[in-house]
């Protein structure tokens, strides 16, 4: 609670290993999710763990964490490996290690001599990854990722996922990705919590998700898909025409009247399956119910 | 992958916070002249005592004058303006509180280790020549080894509460700006802006009560209560209860306002 705000209400949910995608529009609640998770705010009830951690315990939960910002917050006068040592340091690592781990990690996101210059001088694209290595100094067991990708060009955003990817494909590592960006959500995350108005509105694996109840088909056709819609009810089955094709409520031969149909019209069936939607349609079909809902 | 306790943690706050400290010109020019002016001027006093204070008794009231200083003020001042005032000013504008935040360390860690960085540097200018003059004199034979250890021994006292009220100050003042421009005139302002009109609005009305809102005359009425200096205007429990009090809520409000900071916005 922030004064009389309750910016995240009846949040219950488990989150298993691998990476997890946190969306929402503005005001959904991630980042006082995040607060929650970093242990900079406590809940007023209930309680949550991270990594077997209370996160009332605040800096045992820190030190298995990795947080890279969404906003700029580096320290511009140190050079690249300067923050990234320093920033090891802090984190508990001994002078050595915290400059040998320095090195690497600024290695594995490809800052190669640029590391020994000032941050003030680095472009957008440096600095993410100086962020991303400062998160990874100290080698965390959760990694939390906020717009990673934000301000980047299309080279720089790709370069970023690649990296996000690797880690979240290591083994022993975890993920917690917050994005607007759907589609780098979708490439990455095999689980997925989806915040609006403070209250948790789904969360489960994309995969299953995304895939629609086993009782709707969808249908992409070559041809007058609207008509084919039409006739489709007229034969007494409930279908609907929408740019992503014709989705059909499933019931005993109604493959068969499909097929018939669209000989009857002259339209060629490309595709009849689960209905699968993607990140995007998903995420604004639960925000528009959630919406109404609300209304 | 094994990592060091909250010591190990602080520590290397403070120790990159004083290199970077020492890296800045501004830094060393203050604390060169601070010391050296400081350090000089006392000394010249001790040996020149006869022709600069004739009739001065060669007792403990003496080291009253090299702690009167009032270069000491100027100094810390100037210190606690050129470091201090950036020393949280400077996170909160390039945001780098959220790095520190999402370390393994508490905001109490940080500003321990924030004070630690401001607090030696002012104390080079309020206890270092304050505690080398006695030691000088009595190597010089100018004074006895008893009084120069108590005078060693008062003089630590008092600069030790005069650092912690000017760091405790003037990290209050860098957290609520992310302007260090902005804390540092409120260095000076708290420094001149109630010592001055302290000092002329007491005169003129004669009322030396209005002398407990200025630190330095809180400070000078405890040095001549330390020293056994006569003629002390304050009552020194209540110059004390105020530095005292001034440090605590300084911390403590400094502490607060850390605490409201969002470090993870979205």
């Amino acid at each position: 609670m922030f004064g009389e705000v309750r910016a995240v209400d009846d949040l219950s949910v488990a989150i298993p290993e691998g990476a997890i995608g946190l969306v929402g529009p503005n005001g959904a609640g991630k980042t006082t999710f995040l607060r929650l998770l970093l242990g900079l705010v406590r809940p007023t009830t209930g309680s949550a763990k991270v990594l077997g951690h209370d996160i009332a315990e605040g800096v045992p939960v820190r030190e298995r964490i990795g947080y890279m910002p969404e906003h700029d917050c580096l320290i511009p006068d140190m050079t690249g490996v300067g923050l990234v040592t320093y920033m090891g340091r802090v984190s508990g690592l001994d002078a050595n290690t915290a400059i040998s781990r320095a090195h690497d990690v600024l290695q594995f996101v490809g800052v190669e001599e640029e590391r020994y210059r000032k941050i003030a001088e680095y472009s957008t694209g440096m600095k993410q990854k100086i962020k991303l290595a400062q998160a990874m100094v100290h080698d965390p067991q959760l990694y939390i990722f906020d717009e990673p990708t934000t301000g980047l060009d299309p080279r720089g955003r790709t370069e970023m996922l690649d990296l996000v990817r690797v880690i979240a494909r290591s083994p022993g590592r975890n993920v917690v990705l917050s994005s607007h960006l759907l589609p780098d959500v979708e490439t990455i995350c095999k689980y997925i919590v989806i915040l609006d108005g403070g209250h948790q509105i789904a969360a489960g694996e994309l995969s299953e998700l995304l895939t629609g109840s086993a009782d709707r088909l969808r249908i992409d056709v070559r041809g007058d898909r609207e008509a084919f819609a039409r006739q489709l009810q007229e034969a007494g089955i409930e279908a609907d025409a929408t740019p992503s094709g014709v989705h059909v409520a499933r019931k005993p031969g109604v493959e068969a009247a499909i097929f018939q149909t669209a000989k009857a019209l002259g339209v060629e069936v490309r595709y009849m399956g689960r209905e699968i939607r993607s990140l995007e349609e998903f995420f604004l079909e639960l925000v528009q119910r959630n919406e109404a809902r609300g209304a | 992958m094994p990592l060091l306790g909250r010591r190990h943690r602080l520590r290397a706050i403070i120790v990159t916070g004083l290199r970077r400290e020492f890296k800045r010109p501004a830094t060393i020019v203050a604390t060169a002249v601070g010391v050296g002016l400081v350090l000089v001027s006392s000394i010249v006093i001790v040996l020149f005592l006869g022709a600069f204070l004739p009739g001065q008794a060669r007792d403990l009231s003496f080291f009253f004058v090299p702690a009167s200083n009032g270069a000491i003020l100027f100094f810390v001042t100037l210190m606690a303006s050129v470091v201090g005032s950036a020393l949280i000013a400077d996170d909160l504008n390039s945001m780098a509180l959220t790095l520190y935040l999402s370390r393994p360390i508490t905001h109490a860690d940080y500003l321990v280790a924030k004070a630690a960085i401001l607090a030696p540097l002012i104390s080079m200018i309020a206890v270092l020549p304050l505690v080398l003059t006695p030691f000088v004199a009595a190597l010089l034979a100018l004074f006895s080894w008893t009084i120069a250890l108590e005078a060693i021994g008062l003089s630590l006292l008092l600069g030790l509460l005069f650092t912690a009220f000017y760091t405790s100050v003037t990290l209050l003042l860098s957290s609520l700006t992310t302007r260090k421009s902005y804390a540092a005139a409120g260095v000076f302002a708290v420094t001149f802006g109630l010592t001055i009109p302290a000092d002329i609005l007491s005169s003129s009305i004669g009322n030396s009560t209005l002398l407990y809102i200025s630190p330095w005359e809180d400070y000078l009425a405890l040095a001549r209560a330390a020293f056994g200096v006569s003629g002390n205007e304050l009552d020194w429990p209540w110059a004390l209860a105020i530095l005292l009090a001034a440090t605590v809520v300084a911390s403590l409000a400094t502490y607060l306002r850390m605490k409201a900071v969002e470090v993870v916005s979205g």
